[in-house]
């Protein structure tokens, strides 16, 4: 995992921010950019692409698979790894999920230990 | 309620009042059952339509926006509190970097364990954010109820069901029925 990476978190909680923040810290990723939906992700992204997403999906307006469907849809981001971390665990959301393209999906509450194992898995060689 | 329905109901009500009255002044042995029985159906409509009118739509959209408030006060007070135990996490880690070895590290595992619970907010949040838009519902629910009694035979609209993918917008799940981390890696691994 290169720890210089550039890692972008999706949140419309700010205190889940704060905790993928400093969990990520704990990963040595620390250059790590945020917003609190989907919209205004987007098009910082699309100014600066991150090299990983790490989403909620449950945002207005724009939600984390309408972001995932923008990111997946553009030519200049679609390479980039995307993790959805959220509470909806249904089987049709993680199979909707996966059609979209996620790249791996974390259900919260989730712990450090999953969120290393997951990012580590986006960049491991297929 | 609205003035077609309330008038229909009134107009049946006061009917049925003069039917009990004329039926009164009969000389009739038989007429006392039917009476009893239709004074009996009278009261019961007069006590029905005392109650729906005293859910006036003022007092309950005041209980019901109350309680919403409340309910977001909850996440206010939680997700203060959450950047509190935050605040102190940090301030520990920020000891635990100056720390020998074995303690750093001890700090810096309950530390995270911290972090992680600190999800509770995100958790609860979500789960109340739920609860508001129910009671938003109730809320329409009654205010309808009130504003016209559903005539007998008559349905009221079914609600409208979300669609695409606002319908996959379930928020947590209750744990005896969620996926767990386990099962969402299996089942991703199987559309692999």
């Amino acid at each position: 995992m290169n720890k210089s990476m550039r890692v972008f978190i999706v949140d419309d909680y700010t205190t889940m921010l704060r905790i993928l923040r400093n969990l990520l810290r704990q990963l040595d990723l620390t250059n790590v950019e945020e917003a609190n939906d989907g919209d205004t992700a987007y098009h910082m992204m699309l100014k600066s692409p991150p090299d990983l997403i790490i989403s909620d999906w449950n945002m207005a307006p724009v939600t984390g698979l309408e972001l995932l469907r923008k990111v997946r849809g553009d030519a200049k981001l679609r390479h980039i790894p995307f993790i959805m971390v959220t509470a909806e665990s249904k089987t049709e959301n993680v199979i909707a999920a996966k059609q979209a393209g996620v790249s791996n999906y974390i259900v919260k509450p989730f712990n450090a230990e999953t969120l290393r194992a997951k990012i580590a898995s986006v960049f491991a060689p297929a | 309620m609205s003035a077609p329905c309330a008038s229909r109901l009134g107009d049946a009500h006061g009917y049925l009042d003069r039917v009990i009255r004329e039926l009164r002044v009969l000389q009739s042995p038989q007429k006392d059952t039917l009476v009893g029985v239709l004074q009996y159906l009278s009261d019961h409509i007069r006590l029905m339509r005392e109650e729906i009118g005293a859910l006036r739509p003022g007092r309950g959209a005041q209980l019901f926006s109350s309680t919403t408030d409340e309910l977001e006060e909850i996440v206010t007070e939680t997700a203060r509190a959450a950047n509190r135990i935050m605040d102190a996490a940090e301030a520990i880690e920020t000891v635990a970097a100056t720390a020998e070895p074995a303690a750093a590290a001890a700090l810096t595992e309950a530390v995270t364990n911290i972090y992680e619970a600190s999800s509770f907010q995100d958790i609860t949040g979500q789960r109340i954010a739920k609860v508001v838009r129910a009671l938003q519902s109730l809320e329409e629910k009654l205010g309808s109820l009130i504003g016209a009694v559903v005539p007998p035979g008559g349905e009221a609209t079914p609600a409208e069901e979300p669609k695409g993918d606002a319908a996959r917008l379930n928020g947590p799940q209750l744990e005896t029925i969620a996926n767990s981390q386990t099962d969402i890696d299996a089942l991703f691994a199987s559309l692999e």
